[in-house]
């Protein structure tokens, strides 16, 4: 398996510019402006009208009560999803739970790939900003299992051109340009502390599962659908690469 | 036409104190030239085209704004605080809509 | 079948330039009603009086935007904002947008600083200006190159 990876990489790394991508590479002035239009991130209002639906339709009382947890440990706990939830039987992320919630009381059931969802799940998130992301891939059977699986479709090579996540996102690749854009580590970049964010080339609020199709897209990979155990799985393979770093809800990605 | 919000800095400020103003709207800004990628049709231009900036209902910086400006727009200007009231930024679009966002002004005792 | 979808990659993975992608479809660039090119923007505004190129107009934009949806822009004027003497207004343009007109900032000493921020949209790598009319109704400028990233994967 990491044979055919290396091979694929060493494919592609015809395509990506050398490590003096220096024609891509922002400055660090450039990065600070970048870094500075957070504090005026249209998703904050995206996030705001998460909080008013969420506060209609279900409320932090509720979501604590069907996780198990008390209210004041509800953004400690928030920050260690996804997780095993008893209730569902699986690992599941708070938009799941969400869905459960709402269901359970006969309501509407946003979609996982709705706007709608996208905002409750920000806003539910953004409840556990500051706090470290404290996800823990060894707490149970279900979460290691979840974690193999997500290590797993990480590395496998799939679709149209053989490729996996590691063959852009690994230690060899990390740095270089791919189609101008330098290709960055999940892990340093916290990619699991700061999604749901704003897009700037979709001008709107995603998630980081909804990142991850569009990525797969464009690597001819066939689209995992979002709240799959697969793409679950991966979520928490990622998140736990940010293991440690504040969360910081809404972020700002290109 | 979407909601749209003002934030005043610092938090904290005095009388004769100058604060950062910034302003968010969701808008589409569509400039009319881009074509819908399902159905190949134009998108209609939509966008702000004019922002004022009031206090206690006086005019104090006003924007004339074209198709150009990313969607979901932002503004900046700075205000000096001569009293306590409230900020109102109004805005309105190529079509006719219109919308407001407000913040109090709030001088601590100097 | 491996050839044709490894093509087909190549062809997909090829780096963009990004000189020349514009951000609209590729065939014909439609023209909006508001177009207008830099030139006629500024001898609109100007009157054809001349706009001094000035470091007092301190012009911040990326020299690389990694996408051209949203570009951050600032302009900060060293200049009063004193009742009788003042920076009116704050022009901003992207010179080669079809339409070059961004926003059109008509300050007051009310302001107390001569500073404007925004977000634009860039169609391709070009020069970003700010043109600054000072209550006195003289013209300052200032002119800077960004260089639009266009490419991604997804």
């Amino acid at each position: 398996m990491k044979k055919v990876v290396i091979a694929t990489t060493i494919m592609l790394s015809s395509y990506l510019l050398a490590a003096d991508s220096s024609q891509f590479n922002m400055s660090d002035k450039d990065r600070a402006m970048y870094q500075e239009m957070l504090e005026n991130n249209p998703a904050d209002i995206f996030v705001a009208e998460g909080e008013e639906e969420f506060d209609k339709l279900i409320g932090e009382k509720k979501l604590a009560e069907f996780l198990g947890v008390n209210e004041k440990d509800l953004p400690k706990y928030i920050a260690g999803f996804p997780r095993y939830v008893k209730k569902l039987d699986m690992v599941a992320g708070l938009d799941q739970v969400m869905q459960a919630i709402l269901a359970s009381e006969g309501k509407e059931v946003p979609k996982l790939k709705s706007k709608k969802m996208f905002k409750l799940l920000a806003y539910v998130k953004s409840l556990a900003n500051d706090e470290p992301i404290n996800i823990d891939v060894n707490a149970n059977t279900h979460i290691k299992e979840a974690y193999k699986l997500g290590e797993k479709i990480y590395n496998t090579p799939r679709g149209g051109r053989g490729l996996a996540c590691l063959s852009c996102h690994s230690d060899a690749t990390v740095g270089m340009a791919l189609r101008t854009q330098i290709l960055p580590n999940l892990g340093k970049v916290k990619a699991g502390a700061t999604w749901p964010a704003y897009r700037m080339t979709k001008s709107s609020l995603r998630t980081l599962q909804r990142r991850f199709q569009g990525c797969m897209k464009n690597a001819l990979q066939a689209v995992i659908p979002i709240g799959s155990k697969e793409m679950v799985a991966l979520e928490v393979y990622v998140t736990n690469m940010a293991k440690g770093a504040d969360i910081a809800i809404p972020g700002l990605k290109r | 036409m979407g909601k749209a919000l003002v934030k005043i800095k610092p938090k904290k400020y005095k009388v004769g104190d100058v604060v950062k103003v910034d302003f968010i709207a969701i808008h589409p800004m569509a400039t009319g030239m881009q074509k819908d990628k399902k159905t190949g049709k134009i998108i209609p231009a939509k966008y702000i085209d004019n922002v004022e900036f009031f206090f206690e209902g006086e005019s104090f910086t006003k924007l004339k704004v074209w198709e150009s400006v990313s969607t979901n727009p932002y503004f900046s200007v700075y205000f000096k605080v001569t009293k306590a009231g409230k900020i109102t930024v109004k805005y309105k679009d190529n079509t006719g809509e219109s919308g407001e966002a407000s913040k109090k002004i709030k001088p601590k005792a100097a | 079948m491996k050839r044709r979808e490894f093509i087909k990659g190549v062809v997909a993975i090829a780096p963009l330039s990004f000189i020349q992608v514009d951000l609209f479809a590729k065939a014909e660039k439609p023209k909006g009603k508001n177009a207008m090119d830099i030139k006629t923007a500024l001898k609109e505004l100007t009157a054809e009086k001349e706009a001094k190129d000035s470091d007092k107009v301190k012009l911040i934009v990326p020299e690389i935007a990694e996408n051209g949806a949203v570009v951050p822009v600032k302009v900060e004027v060293d200049h009063p904002m004193e009742e009788k003497n003042y920076v009116k207004a704050i022009h901003i343009f992207a010179t080669q947008n079809s339409n070059v007109r961004c926003v059109d900032v008509s300050l007051t000493p009310k302001n107390a600083k001569a500073y404007f921020a925004t977000r634009v949209k860039l169609g391709k790598s070009q020069d970003v200006m700010a043109l600054v009319e000072l209550s006195s109704g003289e013209f300052l400028k200032a002119a800077k190159p960004v260089k639009v990233t266009i490419g991604g994967c997804g």
